[in-house]
């Protein structure tokens, strides 16, 4: 397996970067690390914020015996959560994965998607070294450069919501019927799967996961009800998804603090069980927003807020926009004594969350209304 | 002839940029990066759909966008050429 570098129109050999800045030097770094068992810590570093608390930990902790990679996300609180995986874990996962393509063969994987987090390395990486095939990747891709490539028989696209959805905007007139694409990082919705699927006659496959949890469920196409994978066993807990399963991580980092895992693995995800391994996703309760897949915590960016002076509440909604590309957009809603103006927010933003554009509306002059115990329920 | 401020329109309503005037955004300020709008790669994506839809005009590859996108007014001297080349 080799990593082909369609910038620089090139294969890479799998090998060790010390400071991997590129995506191939990242997946390269990533699967190089993976194939000679040395422990590494993966995480997006064009987030300042990010960087800024992972330097804050005391290194001697991070490296856990037992673990292949030790993942940062967002967590709901806004402080990043740590999450260690095991060789075994991605293995696993692979193998649960390769099996839903019920015997279709592939010779390479072109992906989409970066490689600092669980996505990239694990499905985009590790799945193509276990089936021994090629990965085929570039900086950025347009979708017209996608859909190119998918037309190649043999294709196993590992991708998100956003290019599937551009695909759908451009309405190529072409086919991928021998090609599967892989989405994951955030839910494709139901009529972008359905006019993907009946356009392109190709497949989409939704996976269902989290970087604490791994690879949970999937749906294909316009299906509505999502299945297990083999090995997970899923209940529910006030309708929110609990899940056992040998994907899911031993050990976080919470709040600065190394904790071991208790299965079951209570998510956020609110879900409607209908059988022990069919359930239909209804939602998500916790405050974490994702834009263009990646974990934007609410609560993080309220607290940032509320540290401007004049400034006394700040609640965040996340409002969806199905047909957008950046399907989640931020509704501000800001009580105090000063106007939050957008250039303000949008230096804030940039200072914790990097590269990453989101989008908002500001809505000043507001009352915050809180319960009786304080907590943020409304505004007025 | 495309303007400036008919792009920055269609920048602003496409990119749902709802805290934004048009006269915020210069004619020589970058569109992404740190300094500037700082748009990102997935509103990279974004505005070509735009440039399809809006304007009839097609950008294929990342390697031409980088230069074409840095800008409004290369963005726009870019919608001009392409326009008047496929007349």
């Amino acid at each position: 397996m080799k990593i082909y570098d369609m910038d620089k129109k090139e294969y890479v050999e799998i090998q060790k970067f010390q400071n991997p800045s590129t995506k191939v030097e990242q997946l390269s770094d990533a699967l190089y690390c993976f194939k000679n068992d040395i422990f590494d810590v993966i995480y997006d570093k064009s987030q300042p914020s990010l960087v800024k608390y992972i330097n804050s930990l005391d290194q001697g902790m991070l490296k856990q015996d037992g673990f292949q990679f030790l993942y940062f996300t967002s967590g709901t609180t806004g402080t990043p959560t740590g999450v260690y995986k095991t060789k075994q874990n991605s293995l696993k996962q692979s193998q649960a994965l390769i099996k839903t393509f019920n015997g279709k063969k592939f010779n390479r994987v072109v992906t989409t998607v970066p490689f600092v987090h669980i996505y990239g390395v694990d499905i985009g990486g590790v799945v193509p070294m276990d089936l021994d095939i090629d990965v085929w990747t570039k900086e950025n891709f347009l979708p017209q450069e996608l859909a190119v490539e998918a037309q190649v028989e043999g294709t196993l696209v590992v991708t998100t919501p956003v290019f599937i959805k551009a695909l759908n905007r451009i309405k190529k007139d072409v086919k991928f019927t021998n090609t599967l694409f892989l989405t994951s990082t955030a839910p494709l919705p139901l009529q972008d799967a359905k006019e993907f699927h009946e356009h392109y006659d190709a497949s989409v496959m939704q996976l269902f996961a989290s970087t604490e949890t791994g690879l949970m469920a999937y749906k294909t196409d316009d299906e509505e009800i999502l299945k297990t994978y083999d090995g997970i066993s899923i209940g529910e807990d006030s309708g929110m998804l609990n899940i056992s399963s040998p994907l899911v991580t031993q050990k976080t980092i919470n709040e600065g603090v190394l904790k071991d895992v208790v299965q079951p693995f209570q998510t956020e995800d609110i879900v409607e069980i209908l059988n022990e391994k069919k359930f239909k996703l209804l939602g998500r309760s916790s405050n974490l927003a994702k834009i263009a897949g990646k974990r934007v915590s609410t609560q993080q960016i309220e607290n940032l807020v509320e540290s401007i002076d004049g400034i006394e509440a700040v609640l965040i909604k996340i409002r969806k926009d199905d047909r957008a590309l950046k399907d989640e957009i931020l509704d501000v809603y800001v009580q105090g004594d000063i106007e939050l103006k957008a250039k303000e927010l949008r230096e804030i933003l940039k200072e914790n969350f990097g590269s990453i554009h989101i989008p908002f509306k500001i809505h000043n002059h507001k009352q915050i209304l809180r319960s009786s115990v304080g907590k943020k329920i409304g505004f007025e | 002839m495309v303007t400036t401020n008919d792009l920055k329109e269609k920048i602003i309503d496409g990119l749902g940029l709802e805290d934004i005037e048009i006269d915020e955004i210069e004619d020589n300020m970058a569109l992404f990066g740190d300094d500037g709008l700082g748009l990102d790669s997935v509103d990279a994506i974004e505005l070509t759909l735009i440039l399809e839809k809006e304007f009839g005009v097609k950008v294929t590859n990342m390697e031409e966008s980088s230069s074409i996108f840095a800008t409004p007014n290369t963005l726009v001297a870019y919608i001009n050429e392409y326009k008047e080349a496929n007349k």
